[in-house]
């Protein structure tokens, strides 16, 4: 007997989130943190939360190769499975894996067309229809607005839930919205924007946007040796 | 020549069929003065226009083909080293690559880049060889070396950038336009020896400035001094531009091209002057070597001829003096008289005849040092193989070695055939560890097997074609195996005990899937149930049933046997009655142990231009692939998928066809996977009905 249900027991609940999807179909969400805090293990851990409840995950990286992705993925899945002493954990990786999809680009080469493209060849043939998305490098840049908006779209079109992360920088004040100044032009796309800050030894899971959390206080953390999301 | 490792070239020559690969060599063992004629690939008959290599080989007695040719060119010695054209990804084209510092690209100016050509650069780019381009057959009809340049740009994305243009083209080419020294290259002579520079024709000054405006501009991305000159407006050296564009070229980041038409004897020397001038000496390449001593951890290699020897065995030659063998020493030096480790084989070897090959001819050396190429007589090794200084314990591939995930049976045509397909496989599991062959008691046929469909296609007709033997294949085979799901209880009592001498034994133990060993044996025996005398033909017994499943016959892996009780007779007890004992009990057991079949998954990576990335993605997903990713790479893309092998077979021909040729795959052993309850069904059907017609 797999013991999922331990992996289920929604975490995000403490943070004013019933439902584990955070964000609505065609909705966007965010992780914001500095370089190295844990952006890419925190949306694994989202793909895998979501991978465990069968729903179909594209990851689509701009920065590093497939089989780097899949190391994430098996390596936050061990910690995971070590953490509530799941047996047979094979069994549930193997099943896991067929509702994933890694695409990754050449930073330069990526476009919001292209990425259209490949995800119409792959449900066209019947490989492979996301449910969720996320896609981790991408450019918070003067282009990122248009972009956005296309992606925005294609996300109501097939109800897609879509998560980025973005790297924020030390020395950038916020916006006056408590954003960072790139991604406050863009923050009402957006449903649900996390922040990871580190404090201390531990980093804190804060929302600035969606849920119940104040940039204040958090009732989430990630082990730092682990990279997994626990409770206060 | 004395041994200056900076003036030394271990080059190889890479292209398409047809793109004048043969007519090139030629041409510069020619000029190096290897050869003292030119003899023309196509005859004026017309007759030899579809000779390959190796037939030509023959007809003239030289080593084109050979593992490694040397030949002389201002003051550097370059060794060209034979690449395997096939495009299987086997360990002997990993080994050849291994072997090169840097390469030549041969294109045709009027085909471009084809298939083959992305192929062949794939496998620069993966073990990060640097090239030059050579555009040849700028003499032909639609010749157009520019487009070429920019097919390189587009289709292989190199930054590719002109070194030289033609004066003229097609039927009126009569020479280059070197744009390092702005000087025009004419070759005259019967063959094109006496190279004559001249001033650059009035009508191509513009475009000479222009280009070379190019040039310099690419190159002094790699040139800080070179930016600075640009910037100062002084003037700048051919020196200068040399420099930058080997900076370019050592790190890959860069591809200069050289044109001309090797068959009209044009261009040929520049590309030599580019060879030594651009391409890699062996001291500027970063070799590494697996240490066994430290779970194969890699160690960077200095090209020091005082180090301690670490040399690779690349290729073997059966001569008439017995077993040539082919060696590329990476750091040391070997010296004859001296002793050297085999590491695969924990050998000591004392070095005798050292030799350096030549076109036609050998020359018998005392030493072979650091970054060179040599051939040592009368050594008994593999192909593969690493020489060490005794007490190092580096190697310069991997130890692993998988097991064969494919087989195919073969029977020579005739008794001529019969001999020479023994010698053949004698050679060929010699140079590839992971080719293996062997007798089927049962059918008397030969079997060969390897990691593919691909890898044994090319050894068949390596039979055909480099030892004459005719053999007809049968179907390929995938190497299935069985194992146990649930753990089950076994207790059995062997007993024959009606006349002669009895036999009387009871093993009772259960049996568990286990992952990390193929077979485990406990034994939990206490009390002397079964006497430990016994124990060992016990575990003889079970071990015995692993090699043919008792459900499809295939292999018998990740199983765990505990035995805890049992019985013995005073008399009757015997090693004989326990290993039949234990061979009931593992059938009793196994037959409640819901066994299931393993059939190998491969991983399976595709290469192919973007436009054909759907249609590749669909072959794989039709073929229970689980496409694992894929990957943007600008005009390319990666596929990454896990397919099971039995749906691999004719993989290749699909692809191609899919993809006009120009998408190629490579495929290794991932893991073993339990088939899907359907195609077990179909398995089982298959072999009950084989069966029967055996019967």
């Amino acid at each position: 007997m797999l013991n999922i249900d331990i992996i289920l027991n929604n975490p995000f609940k403490a943070m004013g989130y019933d439902n584990e999807d955070l964000i609505p179909e065609g909705g966007f969400g965010a992780v914001l943190a500095r370089a190295g805090v844990g952006k890419t293990a925190f949306l694994v851990q989202l793909a895998l939360r979501a991978l465990l409840r069968n729903k179909n995950v594209l990851h689509v990286s701009l920065d590093d190769p497939v089989n780097k992705v899949g190391l994430w993925y098996k390596e936050v899945f061990n910690n995971l499975v070590k953490q509530y002493n799941i047996k047979q954990s094979n069994q549930l990786w193997e099943a896991m894996l067929p509702h994933r999809f890694i695409m990754t680009f050449k930073a330069e080469g990526f476009s919001v067309p292209t990425l259209e493209e490949r995800m119409t060849d792959l449900s066209e043939q019947d490989i492979f229809s996301p449910q969720i998305v996320v896609i981790d490098g991408f450019l918070f840049d003067e282009s990122a607005q248009k972009w956005l908006s296309d992606l925005k779209a294609i996300a109501r079109k097939l109800s897609l839930h879509v998560w980025f992360a973005m790297r924020t920088h030390r020395h950038e004040e916020p916006a006056s919205d408590g954003m960072p100044v790139p991604f406050s032009n863009v923050s009402d796309l957006f449903d649900t924007v996390i922040q990871l800050q580190p404090k201390g030894k531990e980093i804190h899971v804060l929302s600035l946007k969606g849920g119940t959390s104040t940039s204040d206080s958090s009732a989430l953390c990630l082990d730092p040796s682990t990279m997994l999301i626990k409770k206060q | 020549m004395g041994y200056d490792v900076k003036k030394l070239r271990n080059i190889g020559i890479s292209a398409h069929i047809d793109s004048g690969k043969t007519t090139l060599t030629e041409r510069i063992l020619f000029y190096t003065k290897r050869i003292y004629a030119i003899h023309d690939v196509k005859g004026k008959d017309g007759v030899g226009a579809t000779m390959d290599s190796m037939e030509l080989e023959k007809e003239r007695g030289i080593t084109i083909a050979s593992a490694a040719t040397y030949c002389e060119w201002n003051n550097h010695e370059i060794n060209i080293i034979d690449t395997p054209g096939h495009v299987d990804f086997t360990i002997e084209v990993e080994r050849s690559l291994r072997v090169l510092d840097g390469a030549i690209l041969v294109l045709c100016a009027v085909g471009g880049v084809q298939s083959q050509s992305i192929t062949v650069d794939q496998q620069m780019k993966r073990y990060k060889v640097p090239c030059i381009a050579f555009i040849n057959k700028c003499d032909r009809s639609g010749s157009n070396p520019f487009r070429v340049i920019d097919q390189l740009k587009e289709k292989l994305g190199h930054n590719a950038v002109a070194m030289q243009i033609p004066i003229g083209l097609e039927a009126d080419l009569e020479g280059v336009i070197d744009l390092v020294s702005m000087k025009a290259f004419y070759f005259d002579g019967d063959n094109g020896e006496n190279v004559r520079i001249e001033d650059i024709p009035e009508n191509l000054l513009a475009e000479s400035m222009d280009r070379r405006e190019e040039l310099i501009d690419a190159a002094s991305m790699y040139s800080d001094e070179l930016t600075d000159v640009i910037l100062e407006e002084k003037e700048i050296t051919e020196e200068l531009i040399i420099d930058a564009v080997r900076k370019g070229t050592l790190t890959r980041e860069m591809t200069p091209v050289f044109m001309g038409s090797a068959y009209k004897n044009k261009g040929v020397q520049p590309l030599l002057n580019a060879v030594t001038k651009l391409l890699p000496c062996p001291s500027d390449v970063e070799n590494e070597a697996l240490d066994m001593d430290n779970d194969e951890a890699s160690v960077i290699l200095e090209s020091d001829p005082q180090k301690p020897v670490v040399a690779l065995a690349f290729k073997l030659e059966e001569g008439q003096y017995g077993q040539l063998t082919y060696i590329r020493v990476y750091q040391g030096t070997i010296a004859k008289g001296t002793t050297v480790y085999n590491v695969r084989s924990g050998k000591k070897v004392k070095i005798g005849r050292v030799v350096r090959m030549h076109a036609d001819n050998m020359e018998d050396i005392k030493k072979i040092p650091a970054g060179y190429i040599g051939a040592l007589f009368g050594i008994d090794c593999a192909s593969g193989d690493t020489f060490t200084t005794p007490g190092v314990n580096l190697s310069m591939t991997s130890m692993f070695v998988p097991d064969p995930v494919i087989s195919l049976s073969i029977v020579p045509n005739d008794n001529k055939a019969r001999i020479n397909m023994s010698k053949a496989l004698g050679r060929f599991t010699k140079e590839d560890p992971t080719f293996k062959t062997y007798v089927d008691d049962e059918t008397n046929d030969t079997i060969i097997q390897g990691m593919g469909e691909l890898h044994l296609e090319v050894y068949v007709e390596r039979m055909r074609r480099e030892y004459d033997a005719e053999v007809t294949t049968g179907r390929p085979r995938v190497a299935y195996r069985e194992t146990i799901t649930r753990k089950a209880e076994f207790n059995y009592i062997h007993k024959k005990q009606t006349g002669g001498a009895g036999q009387y034994g009871r093993v009772a133990g259960y049996m568990e899937p286990v992952t990390e060993e193929d077979f485990m044996f406990e034994n939990k025996i206490v009390g002397g149930k079964i006497p430990t005398q016994f124990i060992s033909s016990c575990e003889k017994g079970f071990r015995l049933c692993l090699a043919k499943g008792p459900k499809m016959e295939f292999p018998v892996t990740g199983v765990k046997v505990t035995i805890n009780d049992g019985a013995s007779h005073a008399v009757d007890s015997s090693e004989m009655a326990f290993q039949a004992a234990a061979r009931g009990a593992f059938l009793e057991g196994y037959a409640k142990a819901k066994a299931v079949i393993h059939e190998p998954i491969m991983k399976v990576v595709v290469e192919t231009p973007t436009d054909f990335q759907g249609a590749a993605m669909s072959l794989l997903n039709q073929r229970r692939g689980m496409i694992v990713g894929s990957q943007d790479e600008g005009t390319q893309s990666v596929i990454e998928a896990n397919v099971p092998l039995a749906e691999m077979f004719g993989f290749s021909t699909v692809l191609r066809s899919s993809t006009q040729g120009k998408a190629q795959f490579t495929m290794e052993l991932g893991s073993y996977k339990q088939v899907p309850q359907s195609v077990a069904e179909e398995l089982i059907k298959k072999a009950e009905s084989e069966k029967k017609s055996k019967a």
